[in-house]
């Protein structure tokens, strides 16, 4: 088991008074919040940091805490010293935070672990319908354009018999509707949290999530591709093939299209109830002027064009 | 092949737009319909429908119904200041999906 510098976490000296400490968590909990904050190890970081402040806002653990002495190095093999915690007296049955399923060994081994009552304690009369609970899925474009049943491992904090918090794993088969659209939900009638009492067990709620796509964006139900054309396709109109995720399609462009000319394929985004649109954005390609050839038409452009695209720079 | 393909497949239903009355609004957050009364009252999610007892919530305010609730826990925000951050979220939000559109490549 790894010993935790809960002060190194939240960035304070030993010395800091409990109003630092709240200063510190609110300023640190805004920046790592995983709803605000894009940083990718967020989430671990605001758990790391939710877990410090639990110790330290709290005198009594804090002074607990403070007793193990400042030799340790945050990482270093820990191991409490023989009655530690003797003459300290934890109010109200260990601690009170409400995610302690997922405080470290650390922790654990400290402070004990959640005082949740045992299922079996709950008076007989007690009904209460479970939880609903939650998840995030990340599924491919391909997959909302075609439906299909995809495997989705999800894990969760549970209590055993004996009251101890564990992760319990576990894999679902489910079924990908055709159409969903990135934010939406399935709900999954009685996968969420058991009832209580013997009622009715909660729904597991899945939010979808696309995945990024090597070649196409998605924005709600429409989809954007990025397409290369020549020039000349671009200033003189062309019929050309556009690949979609549901097959190749025929697109005419416009003569006097420009760089950036955005085209719309009616109802070909995603096959929601209102179908999507797909969006070409046409990318000017130019062609190398390797051979004497090429060199030789871009010369004679050149010579054709009067062409100065930097007129309104004044240069 | 891998086990995974011998479990049952579960078919689920989706949330549309518009579907979730304040009972299942609640239980889905697990919050009391106070909370999501005075979070409409705030403006922060807009049910459909005038009457409480017909307001229809979509997926969209599950999301934002449990990112208030984060954000008041976790960070101690009040309810003017969730609305602020929440829209704020939605701005940055929205201009990095439109960045992700102009980006070439």
């Amino acid at each position: 088991m790894e010993y935790k510098d809960y002060y190194k976490i939240m960035g304070l000296s030993r010395t800091a008074t409990q109003d630092e400490v709240k200063r510190a968590y609110r300023k640190l909990a805004r920046k790592y919040h995983p709803d605000v904050s894009k940083e990718k190890d967020a989430e671990a970081k605001f758990k790391e940091l939710g877990e410090a402040y639990e110790v330290l806002k709290d005198t009594e653990k804090r002074a607990a805490y403070d007793k193990l002495g400042t030799n340790w190095k945050a990482g270093e093999d820990f191991r409490p010293p023989p009655n530690w915690d003797e003459g300290f007296e934890f109010k109200g049955g260990n601690f009170t935070g409400s995610d302690a399923g997922v405080f470290s060994d650390f922790f654990e081994q400290l402070f004990g672990r959640a005082g949740f009552h045992s299922p079996g304690h709950e008076p007989h009369q007690f009904h209460a319908r479970g939880q609903d609970t939650h998840a995030k899925i990340y599924i491919d474009l391909e997959d909302s354009i075609k439906g299909t049943t995809r495997n989705i491992s999800l894990s969760a904090p549970e209590m055993d018999a004996q009251g101890h918090v564990q992760l319990k794993h576990r894999n679902l088969n489910i079924k990908i509707p055709q159409g969903i659209k990135p934010g939406q939900h399935i709900r999954l009638a009685g996968q969420g949290d058991p009832g209580l009492g013997g009622g009715k067990a909660g729904d597991l709620l899945l939010e979808i999530a696309f995945n990024n796509h090597p070649q196409y964006r998605v924005s709600d139900t429409d989809i954007y591709l990025d397409l290369p054309v020549t020039p000349w396709e671009a200033r003189l109109g062309a019929k050309i093939k556009v690949p979609t995720p549901g097959g190749i399609v025929d697109l005419k462009i416009p003569p006097h299209s420009e760089q950036g000319t955005k085209l719309r394929l009616k109802g070909l985004g995603l096959p929601a109830k209102t179908p999507g649109n797909f969006y070409v954005i046409l990318q000017i390609a130019l062609p190398p002027a390797h051979s004497e050839e090429a060199k030789a038409a871009y010369q004679k452009m050149q010579h054709e064009f009067d062409f100065n695209p930097r007129i309104s720079m004044g240069v | 092949m891998t086990s995974h393909h011998l479990l049952p497949v579960h078919t689920g239903t989706v949330i549309e737009d518009d579907s979730l009355t304040l009972d299942q609004l609640c239980d889905a957050c697990g919050v009391h319909a106070e909370w999501v009364i005075s979070l409409v009252e705030e403006s922060i999610i807009e049910p459909q429908g005038d009457e409480i007892q017909v307001w229809r919530f979509s997926g969209g305010c599950l999301i934002r119904v449990r990112s208030a609730l984060r954000l008041h826990h976790d960070l101690g925000v009040n309810l003017a200041g969730i609305a602020l951050a929440l829209d704020l979220m939605d701005e940055l939000e929205n201009m990095r999906t439109q960045l992700k559109i102009m980006k070439r490549d």
